[in-house]
């Protein structure tokens, strides 16, 4: 207890200094909280809105079919699949889609689109079709409703009730076929080519512009754990990928957004190893300091029998409790600015990136932020401390004795 | 009597070539048990470099220390460490103490050094304290301590361990002359009473007139030796 008494009291020694260690230690795990929770919230931001926009969280598809969405790769029989899904525990909701790709004409104006069938009521349990919209109603199963998205309705000229013609071909023998609907909803993702290109009529309306009795091109999928799209081995991936289908992790077929998130649990690396860098200089350096100010004193408590040792110990000692001190605080500070930027998100105006839109970051806070990081910033302090420390421990006293007097 | 420090043919440089200073040269004295005595000379003579060689602050450059029987010319690290910590106790002439510890915390720290058990150190330090004369002022740190009374601390600090041998360099420079009396007179009431050996290292008069015995050195050589 003497010993612990001696390296606190010793810290006070010069409050000011020690402060400001303190500070620079605290400040940086804060910064490292921080960092992460918005490396956190970003890629949560990212990998919902790939998973949960439109997309899901895996896609069942005919092999091939992602290459050139070619309308002939379709899946035929979707009873079977279907049954396991409705089956698997882990999934949460899935539904089928015919997409292809189109003409769309209104009395003003022509562009080409593409064209989803989709299950009103199954797409409410994988995508935001529904949030998106931001006049007229969301599709109810009517024969002629259609969704066009806001850039797409100015592209037209068309508001609510205007008539629209589809042109598409037929998925099995390349036929042209036509169809008029009437704008029914209008939506806005946020994202230009999807507002601008994309369409949505009901799943049945689809298959008959296709010439389709029943299958889909796509059935997306929602887990029941987000967590669980990633596992390439889960066994829903294994059991319905056969020579003629593929069902894959939206990590395969966004490998764009699953490069960004790897990169951005890279920049908590490399932004740790650079505070880490720096906090361990002011360390260093404030240590030396101390161990400058106290050298006769070494030699002194060194000739009354204090080992070389005892006086590393004492030394580290007096780091450990500055960096568990720091900890509490930084921790503290980073809860609470974590905890913050949480509830309130910071602003990036808006940001494109890979196809996703980044308007406002909500940080994300994580146990292993108020666990792992204090002990890596105390296991940094201590390493940092041992050159100073041992510098300590190696004063002869006789040198300290002379040089100090 | 026995002898309790003895110094065979001690010599010790310092500076190489054209700055070399001979500290010491061919020092051989003998101190026995309850000596209460003082090594003087001008600056440079060696008084403090042959303390710090008695003292295993310092190692000679060729010859033998023997302290109570050890000789520790030769060791070093550790070891030498814990034989300062049991055997001798340092009294320096200024800022002897852990200016963030008390009265009592510095007298302790040394028996912590030595592992003995808080009770025993407990009693050891109320019965140090008393024994210079500062018993109630356990609770102060050096800073609320006059400057007779910091080094009183270091008497009872010295004594706490149970060493063999006390030396003392200078203990009184930093003192007015009655605080430095008092101060002498508590050391030598020690030796009297205790049969503690002191030896000084020291300009000071009041310490000479004092000591039993005078050993002069010059140019880091014994050019006189009286018993009183």
């Amino acid at each position: 207890m003497l010993v612990l008494r001696l390296a606190w009291r010793n810290l006070f020694r010069n409050t000011r200094r020690t402060v400001l260690t303190g500070l620079l230690l605290s400040l940086s795990l804060t910064a490292l909280i921080l960092t992460n929770g918005l490396v956190l919230g970003m890629v949560e931001l990212m990998v919902g809105s790939v998973t949960k926009t439109l997309a899901g969280e895996a896609q069942i598809h005919r092999r091939g079919y992602l290459d050139d969405f070619d309308a002939e790769l379709f899946l035929d029989n979707i009873d079977d699949i279907t049954a396991y899904l409705d089956a698997a525990p882990d999934v949460a909701e899935y539904a089928p889609r015919i997409m292809t790709g189109a003409i769309v004409t209104s009395s003003y104006n022509v562009s080409a689109g593409l064209v989803y069938g989709v299950d009103p009521v199954r797409e409410l349990g994988v995508s935001r079709l529904a949030d998106a919209l931001v006049e007229g109603e969301y599709l109810s199963g009517g024969r002629r409703e259609i969704m066009i998205g806001t850039e797409m309705a100015s592209l037209l000229e068309v508001s609510l009730g205007d008539r629209i013609v589809i042109t598409a071909s037929h998925a099995r023998s390349g036929e042209i076929s036509q169809d008029l609907y009437r704008v029914s909803g209008i939506f806005q993702f946020g994202l230009t080519e999807m507002d601008e290109a994309m369409a949505f009529i009901n799943l049945d309306a689809a298959r008959e512009l296709v010439g389709l009795a029943d299958g889909a091109h796509q059935i997306a999928v929602q887990f029941t754990d987000p967590e669980l799209a990633k596992n390439r081995e889960h066994p829903l991936y294994q059991e319905l990928s056969t020579e003629a289908v593929e069902a894959l992790s939206w990590l395969d077929f966004n490998p764009q957004i699953a490069g960004v998130i790897e990169w951005s649990n890279y920049s908590t690396i490399i932004i740790g190893v650079v505070l880490f860098f720096l906090a361990s200089i002011g360390v260093v350096n404030s240590m030396f300091m101390s161990i400058y100010e106290r050298f006769y004193e070494f030699g002194v408590i060194k000739a009354v029998g204090t080992t070389p040792g005892a006086i590393l110990r004492l030394v580290l000692l007096e780091a450990l409790l500055i960096a568990i001190a720091s900890c509490v605080a930084g921790n503290l500070l980073g809860y609470l600015a974590s905890g913050y930027f949480q509830q309130n998100g910071i602003p990036f105006g808006r940001m494109e990136m890979s196809g996703v839109v980044i308007e406002k970051v909500y940080t994300r806070l994580a146990l292993t932020q108020f666990t792992a990081y204090p002990v890596y910033i105390t296991l940094l302090t201590l390493t940092a401390a041992l050159y100073p420390a041992l510098f300590a421990a190696r004063i002869t006293p006789s040198e300290a004795l002379h040089r100090s007097l | 009597m026995d002898n309790v420090i003895e110094t065979r043919g001690v010599y010790r440089h310092f500076g190489e070539e054209q700055a070399r200073v001979v500290a010491l040269d061919e020092v051989s004295i003998t101190i026995e048990r309850g000596e209460f005595t003082a090594i003087i000379g001008p600056s440079g003579s060696g008084k403090t470099t042959l303390l710090h060689i008695i003292g295993g602050l310092d190692n000679p450059d060729r010859g033998d220390v023997l302290l109570s029987g050890t000789n520790i010319a030769d060791m070093s690290g550790n070891a030498l460490s814990d034989f300062r910590r049991d055997h001798i106790g340092f009294i320096f002439q200024a800022y002897n103490l852990i200016p963030v510890l008390s009265a009592e915390e510095n007298i302790e720290y040394i028996m912590l050094l030595q592992g003995r058990p808080a009770v025993e150190r407990r009693e050891r330090v109320q019965q140090m304290l008393s024994m210079v004369g500062l018993e109630g002022l356990g609770s102060r740190r050096p800073g609320e301590l006059s400057g007779g009374q910091q080094q009183r601390v270091a008497v009872a600090r010295a004594m706490a361990s149970g060493p063999d041998i006390i030396l003392a360099d200078e203990p009184t420079a930093n003192l007015d002359s009655r605080t430095g009396i008092a101060l002498l007179d508590v050391m030598r009431a020690l030796n009297e009473e205790q049969n503690m050996t002191f030896v000084f290292s020291t300009h000071d008069q009041k310490i000479m007139d004092r000591a039993r015995r005078l050993i002069v050195l010059e140019d880091g050589r014994v050019v006189d030796d009286q018993r009183r």
